[in-house]
């Protein structure tokens, strides 16, 4: 076996990460070996300098009381905070006035109007996301990157894609909280407009929001597959922003298949 | 809010403080700035908070953490400290980076601060892995789930920090 191999063996095995076979095997040349157990006293000294002479931070008292307070006030916040802001408020009184008209009409009314609350959320999140710093959490072209990258902070893993093969670069990832549930937001490139697509794990239910939308100069495309629902926002000209939505469509569900 | 979910939030991740505060201070270089990364995460993370009861298995602490991460390279595109950086590279950076923070810089330093001052010197994707690592005690796959990066970048990052780190204390023993 190869030097390197090797190191990193005994990073790992020093680590507690080598499984039990690897670690014997290890050991025995290690015995053998002056130049990997050299390698390892190395690494034994370095981790012996860290613990003496770079100890873990204890955070200030003062920062504990700060966050403390901070999320007292953030949590009464939330607390008296209209669900969904003043929009869905506003939806929800015509959907009343319209349930004094058509009783029978009241329900689907309701629904629609909470769908229009959501195409505000996606537009807002979208906006948003084009000031500064606040595009990607996680920047990189690489599917590979991005989608582990949502591990641990989302209770699904979304599908990520690059397109950049047709034109549709992909740029980053990101979390977003719409529809009252962290979401995954991927950013995608086309020349100089960006596009959001917002994605969670679709429920049943009110779907919500037309499947096309334009608002203040944004086109809002959504669908749902029967893994997710989908959301997808851009300045990007109508017509091509459809051609993303379908290989979006097309890569998720090529995905699915096999599993089907 | 409920109060009582508000408790539920606190029980979870204010054990991590010191972790948290840790891991910030060494991704943002001052303890001022830590603080307010610090007191964003944990803002974020309540807000996240209905996302992460969904995800089984994890105590808490690596779902903070990655929160502080994230909060943390946040707060420097928004400072722009680095504003051109490039995006960082595995094999360019892991070779440059010595030109900026030569050993003769490290040799001038008191020798008992000059392994904390290799870590600052580290690049930033090199200094998280051996914070979470070997400050911390995060597993590997805990720090693939905190950094966002595949277990194997994990390893070559550490063996990479770890390199540039034995260089240092070589140099400081020589020194004495």
């Amino acid at each position: 076996m190869s030097h390197p191999v090797l190191e990193a063996q005994v990073d790992a095995y020093l680590d507690g990460e080598l499984a039990a076979d690897d670690a014997r095997e290890l050991e025995a040349h290690l015995i053998q070996c002056p130049e990997c157990a050299r390698f390892r006293d190395g690494r034994i000294a370095l981790r012996a300098a860290i613990t003496a002479q770079v100890p873990a931070l204890e955070a200030p008292d003062a920062l504990r009381e700060r966050v403390r307070a901070a999320l007292r006030v953030a949590a009464r916040k939330r607390a008296f905070r209209p669900i969904a802001g003043p929009v869905l408020w506003r939806s929800l009184a015509l959907a009343a006035s319209l349930a004094v008209v058509a009783v029978g009409s009241w329900r689907l009314a309701l629904q629609r109007a909470a769908g229009g609350a959501l195409t505000d959320q996606v537009l807002a999140s979208h906006v948003r996301s084009l000031m500064p710093g606040h595009l990607t959490d996680v920047a990189s072209s690489d599917q590979h990157t991005v989608k582990p990258w949502f591990n641990g902070k989302l209770d699904f893993s979304p599908p990520v894609y690059d397109f950049a093969g047709r034109g549709f670069p992909l740029i980053g990832g990101r979390l977003d909280y719409l529809n009252g549930r962290a979401v995954a937001a991927l950013v995608y490139g086309r020349r100089q407009h960006l596009i959001n697509v917002f994605l969670w794990p679709a429920v049943q239910g009110p779907a919500g929001g037309p499947p096309a939308a334009t608002r203040q100069g944004y086109h809002l495309l959504r669908w749902t597959t029967p893994e997710y629902a989908y959301w997808v926002v851009s300045d990007l000209g109508i017509a091509e922003l459809r051609d993303f939505a379908a290989l979006l469509a097309h890569g998720d569900s090529a995905a699915a298949t096999p599993a089907r | 809010m409920e109060p009582i979910e508000l408790e539920r939030f606190e029980a979870l991740v204010l054990p991590y403080l010191d972790a948290a505060y840790t891991l910030a201070r060494y991704l943002v270089g001052n303890e001022h700035d830590a603080q307010d990364v610090v007191q964003d995460a944990y803002l974020r993370a309540l807000k996240y908070f209905d996302g992460f009861r969904g995800a089984g298995g994890d105590d808490g602490r690596a779902w903070l953490l990655a929160i502080v991460r994230n909060t943390a390279y946040t707060w420097h595109r928004r400072h722009r400290a680095d504003a051109l950086a490039t995006e960082f590279d595995e094999e360019l950076h892991s070779e440059t980076v010595a030109h900026v923070h030569p050993e003769t810089t490290l040799l001038r330093e008191a020798a008992h601060a000059s392994l904390r001052h290799a870590i600052d010197g580290l690049p930033r994707e090199f200094r998280e892995v051996i914070v979470l690592r070997e400050l911390e005690g995060l597993s590997y796959k805990e720090i693939s789930d905190v950094a966002g990066v595949p277990v194997g970048t994990v390893m070559s990052r550490l063996a990479r920090a770890r390199k540039r780190l034995q260089e240092a204390l070589r140099a400081e023993q020589q020194e004495r």
